[in-house]
């Protein structure tokens, strides 16, 4: 028993490398469909913007980089879809400097090829980036063409349709900013408290536990917690919209029901792990204590 | 076009291949990765600026409209003194502007911090128990005992008796919960990078190279 126990111990942590790698390869190749449930805070959100009505306004902010789109592009994406389907306009922007741009336009790309029938500057408009967060935010709470003088075509807002009736945060129904980092939190309580905008946040899960505390004190009307919040939505909106529960279940692309197969193997993983090596700790202790005492 | 995107794959695959390659051990491949992303990461940074911050809010409004604008040149001279530190007696120069960067900053940040952290906060701490039913009464009291207890874990300003031991060890156990729930969190989100970029690896390189559709 001992000689395997300190095996166990030394083990070449490469291996668990290969381990957790073929732990998520696997469900990717052969996915599994294993159920999703969804959490309070994620239909608080996905209920407030079902609760809008068509032509209200609502802005996404992109506050995350290429680092994370593996969970907050699925967030954005399933929230710009929802707001297509029923007809909200949507503003996005990009407050977020290393890719925040990129990943909006792929992510407007991507969604508004699937809405053929909505059209640039009168359904949706991109904004493009800004740096400098909180000075941003503060200046859009009054006026939104200060912080935004053109949209990302160079297009000035004033010649832009949708935003005629768009002067400032008061004007949005709700900010969604899908974030990493700060600037989730600059929404909440910056522009937030300025301007009486509701904030719907979508954190990565190392964000998430921070965002909480937000959520309690009544500061957000939701909260969608990294890649599980992002599949919730997805399962929220596939039950309420035959259609696009029919686009999740057949599209080839990665959605974040797909990658909880495997976040959910990898945990399995790392707990049997955790486990194994406190076993090995204790019993290896154990027999020390017994040498010592003999 | 498609070829071009197929090349755009093959080299972000190799790029992800060599980064990963550290996990079994460093070496040049992933330094140089590592080196490049940085580079780009720079290059990306400095040229969004430039076209979505500095053009549209400060040059194109100069050029275009001088009269209705000048007073953009206030802002946009600080900047530029920023850049005088690299001038070796001109350093002293960049103090200022510096000085009002970051009194502007202390502002925004006091106001936010106040009315957007600390008073709502707070204001949740102190709930009237006599409005909520027995289930949120409970869960008020243990929301309560952790904040006061975790308080009393980082008041330094006198030395802890058996009391206040006490209550700070309960605040002890509170922060292991909160530090045990971040650490989930974390493994969530890190082990979302690799779906990611296993998604990536397998869906849109290894597919189409196999002829998989």
């Amino acid at each position: 028993m001992a000689p395997f126990v300190d095996r166990l111990l030394n083990l070449d942590r490469r291996w668990l490398f290969l381990l957790v790698f073929a732990g998520v390869a696997v469900p990717i190749i052969m996915p599994m469909g294993l159920p999703v449930t969804t959490t309070a805070s994620t239909r608080s959100a996905f209920e407030y913007i079902e609760a809008l009505k068509p032509g209200d306004c609502v802005l996404i902010s992109y506050d995350y980089g290429p680092s994370s789109a593996p969970e907050n592009d699925p967030m954005a994406e399933g929230i710009m879809r929802q707001c297509f389907m029923k007809r909200i306009r949507v503003v996005i922007c990009a407050l977020y400097a290393l890719g925040g741009l990129q990943l909006a336009n792929n992510s407007l790309a991507k969604v508004s090829a699937e809405f053929p029938n909505l059209k640039y500057g009168v359904d949706y408009v991109n904004l493009g980036f800004k740096d400098g967060p909180a000075a941003v935010m503060k200046r859009m709470g009054d006026d939104i063409v200060g912080a935004f003088p053109t949209d990302v075509r160079g297009t000035p807002l004033a010649q832009i349709p949708m935003m005629k009736g768009v002067r400032s945060l008061r004007q949005v129904s709700v900010v969604v900013t899908v974030a990493t980092g700060l600037i989730g939190e600059y929404w909440i309580t910056q522009a937030h408290p300025q301007s009486g905008v509701p904030i719907i946040v979508g954190p990565t899960a190392v964000g998430a536990p921070k965002y909480y505390a937000y959520l309690n004190a009544g500061q957000l009307v939701g909260m969608l917690s990294g890649m599980k919040g992002a599949a919730e939505y997805e399962k929220l909106l596939a039950g309420r919209y035959p259609e696009l529960g029919r686009f999740y279940k057949t599209t080839h692309a990665f959605t974040a029901t797909k990658g909880m197969d495997a976040q959910t193997v990898i945990h399995f993983i790392i707990i049997l792990f955790i486990l194994i090596g406190n076993a090995a700790y204790m019993s290896q202790r154990a027999a020390r204590r017994k040498a010592a005492a003999r | 076009m498609t070829h071009l995107s197929d090349i755009g794959t093959w080299v972000a695959a190799l790029l992800t291949l060599f980064a990963l390659s550290f996990l079994y051990k460093d070496n040049p491949l992933f330094r140089f990765t590592e080196s490049l992303f940085a580079g780009v990461s720079l290059g990306y940074y400095v040229g969004t600026t430039l076209n979505q911050t500095l053009v549209p809010n400060l040059i194109h409004p100069l050029t275009h409209d001088f009269n209705q604008n000048w007073d953009l040149l206030v802002p946009g001279l600080l900047g530029l003194l920023l850049y005088m530190r690299y001038l070796p007696k001109g350093g002293w120069i960049a103090r200022y502007a510096l000085a009002i960067y970051v009194a502007y900053y202390i502002g925004l940040d006091f106001t936010r911090r106040l009315h957007g952290e600390v008073l709502p906060q707070l204001a949740r701490a102190i709930v009237p128990l006599s409005k909520f039913d027995a289930h949120t009464i409970f869960y008020s009291l243990v929301f309560a005992a952790g904040v006061f207890s975790v308080l009393i874990y980082f008041f330094f300003s006198k030395e802890q008796d058996r009391v206040t031991r006490g209550i700070a060890r309960v605040g002890i156990y509170f922060l292991m919960v909160s530090f045990g729930a971040a650490f989930g969190f974390t493994v969530m989100g890190r082990v979302a990078l690799l779906i990611g970029r296993l998604n990536f690896l397998i869906l849109d390189w290894i597919y189409p190279l196999v002829g998989i559709k």
